[in-house]
């Protein structure tokens, strides 16, 4: 056990108790880094068979920037002021959100050469806080993918519990570099999952907040109604603690909730008894569009993960939960083709700024023609993912296709959150505090498997990707390990601003497996770094 | 061959005047200012950055749409109109598409015959501004300054109906903004923009043909001389049985030709859909309101509560309401002169409405308030002084901000009323002007004039005009 391994909040503990210094324990967590992490991703490297025993997380190691950070927050200690809650703690940032004279390039050519003249507000108030960070970690192209391997920065990030499959995706550099001790927390966002799917599959906690719960401001946006910025961290309290910091109305972000922010961390142990955890054989299969022709084909999940959600179930009864099955959630296998048309609609237009007039990457052809330019540094310029968002956001947004698509999704979106009000409803039949689901239908898959098949990718978000349409919040928490000895992820959705019970039912389910075999597992990359 | 009548509908931007952008916190007014410095992240598209939305920007919005009649809706959304263009620093702007702030409305406009030609508003909507770009040999640049100010777009139906009447349109509305005070008006800083769309039929008709747009037209004259050639084009086409098709048109001012921007066939598809970023705008009850409780009177209202409460002249009334400033200092004055409001009219037309132009400022910052404009008369009205030394003291009184009665007394420009006095000073000119004196008696009687100016300057022109005409003629009868 080293301190780049320990939580975050024992470390606020003991480098306010002076036990510690903010310094010591970012030496530590940047000697995990050059132990484990490898080739930072960049535009260079063809990637792939460099250094596949490494977990690749970075994109920019910005190691002077923390030092002086974490000397700032010792610097306060020795004056006896208070660094703030996350004081000394290293944390990582998804390259989607803008760091202020840090490059910010959203895993692509266009914004490769963007250095940010602002800082994002979650990012703003973790180091307001007292956080240190660690610098940029790498992610599926503007966040386009649920594996981090479409980044056009190369290699992209590993699994550490198997450094030959994904992370997941797109917050793939956030939960390996967690999951590898390289800071105990993460900046993430999660459009349809990009928090939670990575996370199960790295085996940390994940939680994407309710939608504007965490301002968005310096989020290079994705689906403008759907991203939101969230924790990543080895434990709940940990996430708890992190989305105390961030979470909180923003005048600079008109979406961000006017609402106050609960106390986190006050009840996060108190009792789960009596609360009613619903289950919804909806989230027990998967839909896929048939790839031979027509129709749908669905499939039970592989029985390891629904086992471990059942597992789940059976150890949060135990704390006098009650559970309730057969709740329905008919609106759940239309998630993903309502995705596709909504995300994509709104990348395509958040997009349209990437044009080479005003900064990023213009062309470097000469051209005489403004229009051009245009198409030759946007070809150039984008990947294959944003450029399929692209097409298909302007083909359903088309003037002529528009009701028949996007609009017809904006209803399918409406039913889907009636689903969810309907279960949650506390005059309703169900009565839920919260529905306890897989996170994903599969654990991590080989890096290459699904790549290229950018719909069956897709459909590795369908049992997020719910709450992102209904704007609630969920949360992903390790639950085990399939035959493989890959993490398998629970996930608990709740209705909107309820997080804090979603962390304790969260806390409740960690203190009750605390011992589990299981739990004491550490990811393989880690074998013989740790000592 | 046929009559045609012109059917013409106008779209006009109207940059609000509010101190800052209508999404970010960068100061609205950029006139005079070099290009690129009033600008953030936000107005410049940076990426992640998000719009939040200036209140002050609805307010007026709600003032305008009050203003117009139009209903101003309770809920209204923002979209996204999605283009490229390199002054469009996000590639999409910020407007509003089906669900606009306000919808309906008219605005009437009192013609020469004396009727109202009530001219109706589709909708107005708010948006954002695009920047500038100046082509510069072969390079182009771009001042994003004018990105995020806010406009109004507003729609008329096709209910104007000639060149004329489309400028008048233009004038009432210049008028309305800046008596509402939510907008400069300057067309020629761009304040008030104009698309006209402009097709004719023959008269009587009650369907619409084909019509064409004219763009970039930067003043009422523009608009006038524009949509007049347009007309003329268009009746030669017919005549000579052509079609008209559906243009766009860009007037080049300095030619006073019409040019062919595009055809409409080829127009974009902006793939409108609602702003993810901003939140349903919802204008309750209490806010409208609240904003609405000083709603002013509105310039035709008050013109006709002039003509009847005040007994003017439509003329009178008409020129005292062009301004909000003008009408109000009017009325001011009226209160405090107490007399025949006509009278007030007389001196505020005839003099005070050339000192406002000549210093190009709004009546109420006057140092010549409406109370020593009353007192200034009421010297007059009691023969205190004489009118030319009140109209002189019109100027004195706005150069130095002083009262009236004050002057009189310090520079003794009292009336001299004294018959004696008057008696010598006439005598005086008539020894001084021999010649003239023979001429008058050899019968050029119109020569008293000139003998009462002379004797005016001799005092001054405090001599009271009729006691000194009365003297120089017993005089000269002798």
């Amino acid at each position: 056990m080293q301190l780049c391994d320990l939580p975050a909040y024992q470390l606020v503990e003991m480098i306010k108790r002076r036990q510690v210094s903010a310094v010591e324990v970012l030496e530590s967590t940047l000697q995990r880094i050059q132990a484990v992490d490898g080739l930072p991703g960049s535009l260079a490297a063809e990637g792939g068979a460099l250094e596949t025993d490494k977990v690749h997380a970075f994109i920019t190691l910005t190691a002077e920037r923390a030092r002086r950070q974490a000397e700032q927050v010792d610097e306060a200690i020795r004056a006896g002021e208070d660094p703030g809650p996350l004081a000394g703690v290293p944390f990582t940032v998804k390259d989607i959100f803008c760091v202020r004279d840090t490059p910010s390039t959203a895993g692509s050519r266009i914004l490769a050469n963007f250095v940010a003249p602002y800082t994002a507000t979650p990012v703003a108030r973790m180091e307001a806080a007292g956080g240190v960070m660690l610098g940029k970690v790498n992610l599926d192209e503007f966040t386009y993918g649920s594996s981090s391997e479409s980044s056009a920065f190369q290699p992209s990030p590993r699994n550490p519990w198997d450094t030959s499959r994904v992370p997941g995706g797109s917050s793939g550099g956030c939960t390996a570099a967690v999951a590898a001790g390289e800071g105990p927390l993460s900046l993430g966002t999660d459009t349809a999952g990009s928090i939670r799917q990575p996370a199960a599959f790295c085996g940390v906690v994940g939680m994407k907040p309710t939608y504007g719960r965490v301002s968005r401001y310096g989020l290079i946006a994705f689906g403008s109604s759907l991203d939101c910025p969230g924790p990543v961290a080895h434990q709940v309290r940990d996430a708890a603690l992190m989305l105390q910091a961030i979470a909180g109305r923003d005048p600079r972000d008109a979406t961000a909730a006017n609402i106050p922010v609960e106390d986190y961390l006050a009840r996060l142990e108190e009792e789960v008894r009596g609360l009613r955890i619903g289950l919804s054989p909806d989230y027990f299969r998967i839909t896929y569009p048939d790839p031979q022709g027509e129709g749908f084909r669905q499939e039970p999940l592989p029985a390891a993960i629904s086992d471990a959600v059942m597992r789940a179930a059976g150890r949060l009864a135990e704390l006098g939960a009650d559970i309730v099955e057969d709740v329905p959630m008919p609106h759940t296998r239309f998630g993903i083709p309502a995705y596709f048309v909504i995300s994509r609609v709104e990348a395509a237009s958040n997009l349209h700024r990437y044009d080479g007039v005003k900064y990023g990457y213009r062309t470097p052809d000469y051209v005489d023609d403004l229009n051009e330019m245009y198409r030759r540094t946007r070809a150039q310029g984008f990947g294959p993912q944003p450029k399929l968002r692209i097409l298909m956001g302007m083909y359903v947004s088309a003037a002529q296709y528009s009701q028949q698509y996007y609009t017809l999704a904006l209803r399918v979106r409406t039913l889907i959150r009636g689903d969810f009000e309907a279960a949650f409803d506390p005059a309703g039949r169900y009565r839920l505090h919260a529905l306890l689901t897989p996170t994903t239908p599969t654990t991590a898959f080989p890096i290459g498997d699904v790549y290229g098949d950018s719909v069956l990718m897709q459909y590795a978000d369908q049992l997020t990707v719910p709450a992102n349409h209904a704007g609630i919040p969920g949360i992903s928490l390790p639950a085990g390990f399939d035959e493989a000895g890959l993490p398998i992820g629970v996930q608990l959705l709740g209705p909107d601003f309820s997080e804090a019970l979603l962390l304790r039912l969260g806390r409740a389910f960690e203190m009750v497996t605390a011992e589990d075999a299981w739990r004491q597992r550490q990811p393989p990359v880690l074998n013989g770094v740790r000592g | 061959m046929p009559a045609y009548e012109a059917v013409i509908g106008l779209e006009t931007h109207i940059q609000l005047n509010t101190s800052s952008k209508i999404f970010c916190p960068c100061k609205a007014d950029s006139w005079n200012d070099p290009p690129n410095t009033n600008i953030c992240p936000v107005c410049t598209g940076l990426p992640g950055v998000l719009p939040v939305l200036n209140q002050a920007a609805v307010e007026k919005a709600i003032l305008l749409a009050t203003a117009m009649h139009a209903e101003v809706q309770p809920v209204s959304y923002f979209d996204r109109k999605n283009y490229f263009y390199p002054d469009l620093p996000k590639g999409y702007q910020i407007s509003q598409y089906d669900m606009p702030i306000a919808r309906g409305g008219y605005l009437d406009l009192p013609m020469p015959d004396g009727s109202l030609r009530r001219v109706s508003i589709l909708k107005l909507h708010l948006e954002e501004d695009a920047g500038k770009t100046r082509n510069d040999a072969g390079r182009r640049l771009i001042d994003f300054n004018r990105c995020g100010v806010p406009l109004v777009e507003m729609v008329t139906g096709p209910d104007l109906r000639s060149a004329d009447e489309a400028a008048q349109y233009l004038i009432r509305l210049r008028q309305l903004l800046r008596w509402l005070g939510v907008s400069e008006a300057d067309m020629e800083k761009g304040h008030l923009r104009c698309d006209a769309n402009v097709s004719i039929r023959p008269t009587g008709a009650d369907y619409l043909n084909p019509k064409t747009e004219i763009k970039n037209v930067n003043s009422i004259v523009a608009v006038r001389d524009a949509i007049l050639t347009e007309i003329e084009r268009q009746t030669r086409e017919v005549e000579a049985g052509r079609r008209i098709e559906a243009w766009t048109l860009e007037w080049d001012e300095d030619a006073g030709v019409l040019r062919k921007m595009r055809s409409k066939e080829t127009e974009a598809d902006y793939r409108y859909f609602r702003e993810p970023d901003l939140l349903p705008l919802r204008v309750d009850e209490a806010w409208r309101q609240r904003l609405l409780a000083e709603f002013p009177e509105l310039p035709l209202e008050r013109r006709q509560r002039f003509v009847e409460q005040y007994g003017l002249p439509e003329y009178d009334a008409d020129i005292l309401t062009g301004e909000r400033s003008l009408s109000e200092y009017f009325e001011a004055a009226v209160r405090s002169y107490a007399g025949d409001p006509k009278r007030v009219s007389n001196w505020l037309m005839n003099d005070v409405l050339r000192m406002i132009n000549e210093l190009a400022i709004p009546a109420g910052e006057l140092r010549l308030t409406p109370a020593y404009l009353a007192e200034i008369i009421k010297l007059v009205d009691s023969g205190a002084v004489n009118t030319s030394t009140g109209k002189a003291l019109l100027e004195k009184v706005q150069s130095s901000g002083k009262a009236p009665e004050a002057i009189v007394q310090v520079e003794g420009l009292a009336r001299v009323s004294d018959q004696d006095a008057i008696q010598a000073a006439c005598a005086q000119v008539l020894a001084e002007n021999p010649e003239q004196v023979a001429s008058y008696r050899a019968g050029k009687v119109t020569l008293i004039g000139w003998f009462v100016g002379q004797v005016m300057r001799k005092m001054r022109g405090k001599a009271d005009p009729q006691l000194a005409r009365a003297a120089l003629e017993a005089l000269l009868k002798e």
